[in-house]
């Protein structure tokens, strides 16, 4: 069947499977890696991405329910080569170890901060709730959440 | 403001750059998928795959047949073990696909090969394989049980090996004088690693050359390599791994399992890159399993509370096959430090290694290490409990003292340094265990129940399989690339070897990158694994580093026309009568014309490095909620010597993920067997609850370091500590709270619906 949809600002027509999950889609059809598939039961969140805005678990949501739809994913998160507050935060609180769960706990944590841009601790848990990480002990990346939403104030009341 | 990455592999892993072996795609390649054993025990009587060959996109099916006719072995099965009784261990090694038996769920049967994944799958659905069901065992006790089925001929009695360890006679006439006698059975239930990425492979064969390259997760690409040849009779110089980001592996992914050699046949067969990338629910039984040990101590104390003996009764889960080090684990691992940290004048432990009908459990963090370490301090505590005894002054009475060391224990280990009382007195004013009664009370207040638990753990490392540890480095025209065996699947050893030598050489750590098991480099070297890589690559580099240091003074001695004794290396390069070279400018003056062609001061380190002893102290404090059984881990504190440390945030990151990894088996991690049928009752993360955000909040960490001289870095390694602290601390702490109102020594997991079942227990009136 056929869909377009956009991907990180990217129009795309394109030819799949009724079958395609959007995970797949982004991964092998547009080469879009950094989106990973770590279950099959929707419980890790490694391949969170956003759907018109909103946060989706990419391998519950089939490629032909995206159609029309605009994506962002990790690769499409920084502006150029300035990283997202969330994507520095993470890397400087040694917020990740293997980096598998990264890519989506960092859209997940942008998703949140979204909806608490001063989050409480147990604010911040509760966001990350959907989202495994097997590595860190999620005490570093709860830290790199609270940070980011400190730099992301900081550079709001300057601008 | 503008924040630094903590590490050198950040930038490209939060920007998904990274890549791993799922991210890999080669041009023409086909895809894989495993049919796998919906049976615990089974004879197959007949494969039928011909529907399965009928579909329009199937390129192949593999059977057992194929692997035979191919020359490939079982699955390796670790070094062999030699019984108490003088005799070899029976090892029974997985085949590669199931001959003419299954003895286990997800057992793999059949591999399908189509031209897309979803085609695969959907031919391998048409793979019929007819069993004849035979009895299974899903536990130790039922295998064990009088009568029961057996999995092989070879071993009558599903036994394996029975090991011993230690002197049974001087055991036994101290607990004929002891005072107080405490024992206690303790089960390390099964658990799944679950590294989050997807155990993965990519496999290609060279018509040219007859050559294999394999992409798949590793912890260094030579154990990888050295498995794959084993199996498949190809020399190993006609195979390549390739990993570059790994997700994950905390012991599972050293070597091989069937997949990565039947997409090497499969590749050879069709002429095409074969790829294979897991589903999460076939990795349930899909890979192997950890723990699965009960430990069954005895203590034995004096009238002045000095221990004169423990006794260990031990049994080990091996699963349906032997395979890796999993041997290992049953025998060495929880042997070599049975006395934990105190003084114990007698030791003894028999092992019982036993075949079951389930997924064959091998190395997952710690490997023992923190089996042993939990049961030693849980040991302890019950006899404080038992006997009605100080916990604190109990351990302080038998701690080996600080100048005890070199301190051989009563069955030959040698621990070579430690300040274990001071660890502990630095743990509990970490923890402001002053303060404790007053917050026990207010919790009490609140109708909840507090608990305060130690572990006072110490673990022998790695030893290491290779010879040495080897490392290399080669200079680029902007910037020094170096070179191990070691690969990572998260500590950031591009970041802690980067510090080492650019500390050493007085250079920005940028001007450095690391590559593990990079396959044109020849190097003899280590795997990750028993928390030894910092300290045997990471010693390797240290002595690399001093050799780079006179090599630069020679040649800018050479350079600058001065003798070789009037240059001295400072700072950051090579200081003489002619001011000062700083070496990356040396590098470029003496770069060769050709890209190719070894530079100058192109060096190699080698250094031999074996078990260290990381040990600490971790204190947990619980409440729990009586009404629903439900545990907030309150506060958790932990001190550890780990000897020299390196990159003190990486450290604290290793403490954080084992201490969780650590809560995760003490509050909820749990793969459940039906114990009839052998099946797995949970096989995915909505069964098999997966630690998550909030189970510990807050982690307190310091250290008590006392460098080793046992390597040249002096560091002792940190990978398993956190599992080895965590245990111990997490569960004395629960037993504390529960054993206050009566609840008898539990297993884990402490899950809320246990813990609430054990209470209303207790308060049953009797």
């Amino acid at each position: 069947m056929k869909i377009q949809l956009t991907v990180n600002g990217q129009s795309h027509a394109l030819d799949c499977e009724p079958r395609t999950l959007l995970a797949d889609l982004l991964r092998e059809t547009l080469g879009l890696t950094g989106t990973h598939v770590g279950c099959d039961t929707s419980q890790c969140g490694c391949c969170t991405v956003h759907l018109d805005g909103e946060p989706v678990k990419s391998c519950t949501v089939l490629a032909a329910q995206a159609d029309g739809s605009r994506i962002t994913t990790i690769e499409g998160l920084a502006g150029g080569e300035t990283l997202h507050p969330v994507q520095e935060a993470f890397a400087a609180c040694h917020g990740l170890q293997c980096g598998f769960c990264t890519p989506g706990m960092i859209m997940a944590s942008v998703d949140l901060l979204k909806r608490h841009p001063e989050p409480t601790d147990d604010q911040i848990r509760e966001g990350l709730a959907g989202n495994l990480c097997r590595c860190t002990g999620y005490v570093n990346i709860v830290e790199a959440v609270r940070v980011a939403s400190r730099q992301m104030a900081a550079a709001g009341s300057k601008a | 403001m503008t924040l630094a990455p903590a590490r050198k592999e950040d930038l490209r892993l939060v920007t998904g750059q990274g890549r791993y072996t799922a991210d890999w795609n080669l041009p023409g390649q086909v895809h894989a998928h495993v049919v796998r054993s919906d049976r615990a025990h089974a004879r197959i009587l007949s494969i039928d795959a011909s529907a399965a060959q009928a579909h329009p996109d199937c390129l192949l099916v593999l059977t057992a047949a194929d692997v035979e006719a191919a020359g490939f072995g079982g699955l390796p099965a670790g070094a062999p073990l030699q019984g108490a009784d003088g005799k070899a261990q029976v090892k029974c090694a997985m085949p590669v696909l199931a001959t003419d038996r299954v003895r286990f769920v997800g057992q793999p049967v059949a591999l399908v090969i189509a031209t897309s994944a979803r085609a695969a799958q959907d031919a391998a659905e048409q793979v019929l394989v007819d069993y004849d069901e035979l009895p299974a065992v899903a536990s130790l006790q039922a295998a064990t049980a009088s009568g029961a089925p057996t999995l092989h001929d070879a071993a009558p009695g599903n036994v394996s090996l029975v090991h011993e360890s230690g002197d049974a006679a001087a055991v036994q006439a101290a607990f004929a004088r002891a005072r107080h006698v405490t024992t206690l059975s303790m089960h390390s239930q099964r658990l799944t690693g679950a590294p989050l990425e997807l155990r993965a492979c990519l496999a290609q064969w060279d018509a040219q050359s007859d050559a294999y390259t394999v992409y798949t997760p590793t912890q260094g690409m030579l154990g990888m390599r050295s498995s794959l040849s084993q199996v498949t009779g190809i020399p190993q110089d006609r195979i390549r791994v390739i990993a570059d980001d790994v997700g994950g592996s905390f012991g599972l992914r050293g070597g091989t399992a069937s997949e990565q050699v039947l997409l090497m046949l499969a590749s050879r067969k069709l002429g095409k890159p074969v790829k294979w990338v897991a589903s999460r629910s076939e990795l349930f039984t899909g890979e192997w399993h950890g723990r699965g040990l009960t430990l069954k101590g005895s203590i034995a104390l004096d009238a002045d509370l000095r221990i004169l003996a423990i006794r260990w009764d031990d049994q080990a889960d091996l699963g349906a096959y032997t395979c890796y080090w999993q041997s290992f684990i049953g025998t060495r691992n929880i042997s070599v430090t049975m006395g934990g940290v105190y003084r114990v004048p007698a030791l003894f432990a028999r092992q019982e290694l036993i075949y079951t009908n389930t997924v064959p459990i091998s190395a997952y963090r710690g490997a023992g290490r923190p089996d042993i370490a939990y049961a030693i301090e849980r040991l302890i505590d019950q006899a404080a409990a038992e006997h009605g005894l100080d916990r604190l002054e109990l351990r302080r009475r038998n701690f080996i003292g600080k100048t005890e060391f070199p301190y051989t224990t009563a069955n030959g280990t040698v621990y070579d340094c430690g300040d274990f009382a001071g660890t502990l007195d630095k743990a509990l004013a970490l923890a402001d265990f002053a303060g404790y009664t007053a917050r026990k009370a207010e919790s009490q207040r609140r109708g909840l129940l507090r608990g305060f638990g130690l572990g006072c753990y110490l673990e022998a490392s790695g030893a290491g399989a290779a010879p040495k540890d080897m490392v290399r480095a080669r200079f680029a025209s902007d910037h020094i690339q170096l070179f191990g065996v070691t690969g990572p699947s998260g500590q950031g050893h591009e970041t802690s070897f980067s510090q080492i030598v650019a500390d050493g050489l007085g250079i920005s750590p940028a001007l450095l990158r690391y590559k593990a098991s990079d396959p044109g480099q020849e190097l003899i070297g280590n795997g990750t694994g028993g928390s030894r890589s910092l300290y045997g690559a990471g010693s390797a580099f240290k002595v690399m580093v001093e050799r780079l240091r006179a090599r630069a003074c020679e040649q800018a001695a050479g350079l600058m026309g001065v003798s070789a004794d009037s240059v001295r290396y400072e700072g950051d390069g090579v200081s003489g009568s002619f001011g000062h070279l700083p070496l990356m400018t040396l590098a470029q003056r003496l770069m060769p014309a050709h890209a190719d062609a070894a530079h100058p001061l192109d060096c190699e380190g080698e250094s031999v490095s074996g078990t260290t002893f990381p040990n600490g102290c971790h204190v947990a404090e619980v409440e729990i909620d009586p009404a629903t059984g439900v545990t907030t881990v309150f506060a958790y504190s932990a001190i550890d010597d780990l000897g020299h440390v390196v990159s003190p945030q990486l450290v604290q990151g290793q403490v954080h993920g084992g201490v969780l990894q650590g809560a995760g088996q003490v509050f909820g991690e749990h793969l459940v067997y039906d114990a009839d049928t052998a099946q797995l009752l949970t096989g995915s993360f909505m069964d098999y609850p997966m630690p998550r955000a909030g189970w510990v909040t807050t982690i307190r960490n310091d250290y008590n370091n006392v460098p080793t001289a046992l390597n040249a870095l002096g560091a002792k390694g940190v990978g398993e500590s956190g599992c080895s602290g965590s245990l111990p601390a997490l569960v004395n702490a629960m037993s504390d709270a529960l054993r206050a109102v009566g609840v008898p020594p539990m297993d884990m997991p402490f899950t809320p619906a246990k813990v609430w079942m054990a209470l209303q227990e207790a308060q049953r009136p009797r």
